[in-house]
């Protein structure tokens, strides 16, 4: 077995040695990774905070937001590029912290990076603000006066998770407000943001105080109590117990952005099954079902099938089986812990005690495929209410008579619910999204893109640099009130 | 009263033997698994599910291992529902559904024959009849509570009469007559035994610390605790309660007994004291626990992790050999119990079923 030791994190003008670090070991297979994080005192985090402050209202705020957008360019730009050390480094160890197959984090990471090159980030503002430039400065607008947004001082990032690189979307929509930023690492990936801190500062040295990340243990202590009662805002991702006690950290005025763990499904219509068709879209739902072991927030659970298609809600659950099946064999499920095989076990004898307990009277519920293999299909033919696998490719489909059953099963778990993939008839999509929207999923893509979300995606529902920002209005009345008072007034 | 058939008879002996051999309890194993398969129409579903039939088992380690779950989905009986029987129910309280597991006993001989022979050696360890105090309910208070009618056995079969006592009932726990049983076990210089929720024992801890007192009962004394703190008291690790106990109460750590029982079983596991933990757990020459992966119902390879499966003959109206939900790991003379298996939340973004559950129960 080989060791390699990486010291993780970035703390701009923090002296190494006068760190606390402590190590996070993983392994996979016969590598072993420690991953050495920083723990900040209080007064650390002061400073570090009060760095972070400083740096980015010297040398980002004073940026025009298409020279930000330049530099993340040209870090993207590095991290595309599979010769680059900082690429390379990312591929060869962020398998072993999150225990995904190699070539499934690399295609994952391409897929990902690619929504993030300037032209996707210009479009990523726009969705967002109709005039971009108002981020750099004032501008008109239609009722009379003048408005620019400003980022917050300090934005503060709780990351939570072990999906690859997640930290990069919230670092980046800090970046384009213009905010000083401060991560926390996710101790079940503590590598990507630290690393990408560094690139930036390696792209455009200016900027390199403008960011920081740290780490800590749990909900954390005095350091993080610290640099809570500094931020303008928070960002955090997490279960909503973890991210309820984050906000009964926070001073009142401090704005709260939560993303909680959501529950993603599918429905397709009967419109979508026939005999060339079905197939096509099988194998998209597994690609959706295999992209990080369903641990995305957009990741589904339930697949919801309409009868009534040349091929049945049945067969098409077969044909979901063996899409997952030959896709174990390209990308391997990542080696389960026994906690993880219990949950996996626990979901999986569920299916077959109410099929055991059904078989008398009518139809029974059925996992397709062997129990040992690394994949599960559950079918159902009776309605099923929406509610999350074990994961790890874990899925259930249920056959159901019309689209429209499937909005009462969905619409208890507004508060979990994100995304919707749908494969429907153009009239069908938009009706049925109307549906699904009104009881609280925020974005419907086609089966096969629900785990790659695009650029400029609108996170739970919510506008993502808007958000951010506070508006700064000139009223009317102030321009107007200014104009006796110029120089050149008669 | 329910007849004691041929079957049981022959359990009963075998319990009340001094010890088995392999071959002895594959023996026992085997014909109750028989039985089980022929008379208990879904446990057979589940074994035909599973590939096996009656002829395929030769081993305890062959039988089908019934997952914990089941007991709440189905019937797991062999005799016939009739008017005498004793239902135990699961707490249900562990991952907050409604649905309680149920075990049926049609009459209690085994159940108790099992608790006794092993409580005289594990926890009485040579000892006659003791003072005890009990922290739970009594079987009267909670009819469907197997520890209630385990704690009530071990108080009439194992307690000095007169001077043994249950502190708890449905509205609290007796804190004064508890702190009058206790001086008066310290007046006396004879050993007390108290047995009780793990989270009852939080209680008093935290209740001595409120009122800055402490108790040292004499040499001999022993505490017995079981099943964990449910959300029902302040969560504290293992070390610091075996701590904090031993503190309170003047009982050493060594006389710490952990029992582990659940109901889905006939037959607990006891360790030897606490002065280290995870401290090893072991059962009676009836009852036999494997490691698996829960996916394939493999055993481990030796010295990993896995999901603990018990075949406990003394099960024999139910299903001998049941799958847990509880992480072991193999140790001298027994295992260890490294907790329940939680932990699948938090790594992802994704909703994980216990989130959901808590979240939907709320």
């Amino acid at each position: 077995m080989t060791t390699a030791r990486i010291r993780a994190g970035y703390l701009p003008g923090l002296d190494a040695a006068e760190v606390d670090w402590q190590v996070l070991p993983f392994a996979q297979g016969d590598q072993a990774l420690e991953v050495e994080v920083p723990v900040l005192s209080a007064a650390q985090m002061d400073a570090l905070a009060a760095r972070v402050r400083q740096a980015s209202a010297l040398h980002l705020k004073t940026m025009a937001v298409s020279e930000i957008i330049a530099v993340i360019d040209q870090a993207i730009a590095r991290l595309l590029d599979r010769s680059d050390p900082y690429r390379q480094q990312a591929e060869a160890y962020l398998p072993v912290v999150s225990g995904y197959d190699r070539d499934m984090v690399r295609l994952g990471l391409t897929g990902f990076f690619k929504t993030f090159r300037a032209a996707q980030l210009h479009r990523f503002v726009a969705e967002d603000f109709a005039n971009p430039k108002v981020l750099d400065g004032f501008q008109p607008t239609p009722k009379g006066g003048a408005v620019r947004a400003f980022g917050p001082d300090l934005l503060v990032h709780n990351w939570a998770g072990n999906v690859p690189a997640l930290a990069l979307w919230s670092m980046v929509c800090g970046l384009l407000v213009k905010a000083g930023n401060i991560g926390k690492l996710p101790s079940a990936e503590p590598l990507f943001a630290g690393w990408f801190a560094r690139l930036l500062a390696e792209v455009h040295p200016p900027i390199a105080d403008c960011f920081a990340v740290v780490w800590w243990r749990g909900a954390g202590d005095d350091g993080a109590s610290a640099l809570y009662a500094q931020a303008d805002a928070v960002l955090a991702y997490g279960g909503n117990e973890a991210l309820d006690a984050i906000r009964r950290r926070l001073p009142v005025t401090t704005r709260f952005l939560p993303h909680g763990h959501k529950l993603g499904f599918g429905v397709i219509s009967a419109t979508a099954l026939d005999t060339l068709k079905a197939p096509a879209i099988a194998r998209l739902a597994a690609w959706d079902v295999m992209r990080y072991d369903q641990q995305g927030c957009y990741s589904p659970h339930v697949f919801y099938v309409q009868r009534g298609g040349a091929v049945s809600p049945r067969a098409f659950a077969g044909y979901l089986a063996g899409e997952l099946a030959n896709l174990h064999q390209r990308f391997p499920r990542r080696p389960l812990e026994v906690e993880d095989l219990a949950a996996v076990a626990r979901w999986q004898q569920g299916v077959e005690w109410q099929a055991l307990s059904a078989s008398a009277e009518g139809p029974a519920d059925q996992l397709i495929g062997a129990s040992s293999a690394a994949w599960s299909v559950a079918y159902s033919d009776t309605l099923q209410p929406l509610a999350p696998t074990a994961m790890q490719r874990t899925i259930q489909v249920v056959g159901v008579d019309a689209l429209d059953d499937v909005v009462p099963l969905v619409a208890p778990h507004s508060r979990f619910l994100q995304t919707a993939g749908i494969a429907a008839a153009p009239a069908e999509l938009f009706r049925l999204a109307g549906l699904l929207g009104a009881v609280g999923v925020t974005r419907i893509s086609a089966i096969g893109s629900m785990s790659a979300p695009e650029a400029g995606w609108h996170h739970d529902g919510r506008f993502n640099l808007l958000d951010l920002v506070r508006m700064t209005e000139i009223e009317q009345s102030a321009e107007l009130a200014a104009e006796p008072l110029a120089p050149y007034a008669d | 009263m329910h007849k004691v058939t041929p079957l049981v008879a022959d359990l009963l002996e075998f319990i009340a033997m001094d010890g088995c051999t392999d071959e002895q309890f594959d023996e026992m194993a085997l014909r109750l698994f028989a039985h089980q398969f022929a008379a208990n129409q879904p446990f057979q579903s589940f074994c035909r599910l599973r590939g096996v039939n009656a002829r395929s088992v030769k081993s305890w380690a062959d039988i089908p291992a019934v997952p914990i779950d089941a007991f709440k989905a189905l019937p797991l009986r062999c005799e016939p529902p009739a008017a005498g029987d004793r239902i135990f129910m699961t707490s249900g309280t562990t991952r907050g559904g409604s649905t309680r597991g149920q075990h049926f006993h049609p009459l209690l001989d085994v159940y108790d024959l099992s608790m006794t022979r092993n409580f005289a050696q594990r926890f009485m360890r040579g000892a006659n009849r003791m003072p005890m105090g009990i922290l739970f309910p009594d079987e009267v208070a909670m009819p469907n509570s197997s520890l209630a009618h385990y704690l009530d056995l071990a108080k009439s079969a194992f307690g000095a009469s007169g001077a043994s006592q249950t502190f708890v009932t449905p509205q609290g726990m007796d804190l004064d007559g508890l702190w009058a049983a206790l001086e008066a076990a310290e007046r006396s210089g004879e050993p007390y035994a108290l047995l009780g929720a793990s989270f009852s024992f939080v209680h008093v801890i935290d209740a001595l610390r409120q009122q800055g007192r402490a108790f040292k009962l004499p040499p001999g004394s022993r505490i017995l605790d079981t099943g964990g703190y449910k959300g029902q008291s302040r969560e504290l690790p293992l070390d610091a309660f075996y701590t904090e106990l031993s503190q309170a109460l003047g009982v050493q750590r060594t006389h710490c007994i952990n029992m582990y029982g659940m109901t889905e079983l006939s037959t607990q596991f006891y360790d030897d004291g606490n002065a280290q933990v995870p401290s090893v757990k072991s059962g009676p020459h009836w009852i036999r626990s494997r490691l698996v992966d829960p996916v394939t119902g493999r055993t481990v390879p030796a010295g990993e992790r896995g999901i603990l499966v018990h075949c406990d003959l003394a099960n024999f109206n139910s299903v001998t050999t049941i799958l847990t939900e509880d992480v072991g790991l193999d140790a001298e003379g027994g295992f260890l119990l490294l907790g329940r298996a939680e932990g699948v939340e938090a790594k992802g973004c994704s909703l994980a079923v216990e989130e959901f559950v808590r979240a939907t129960a709320a």
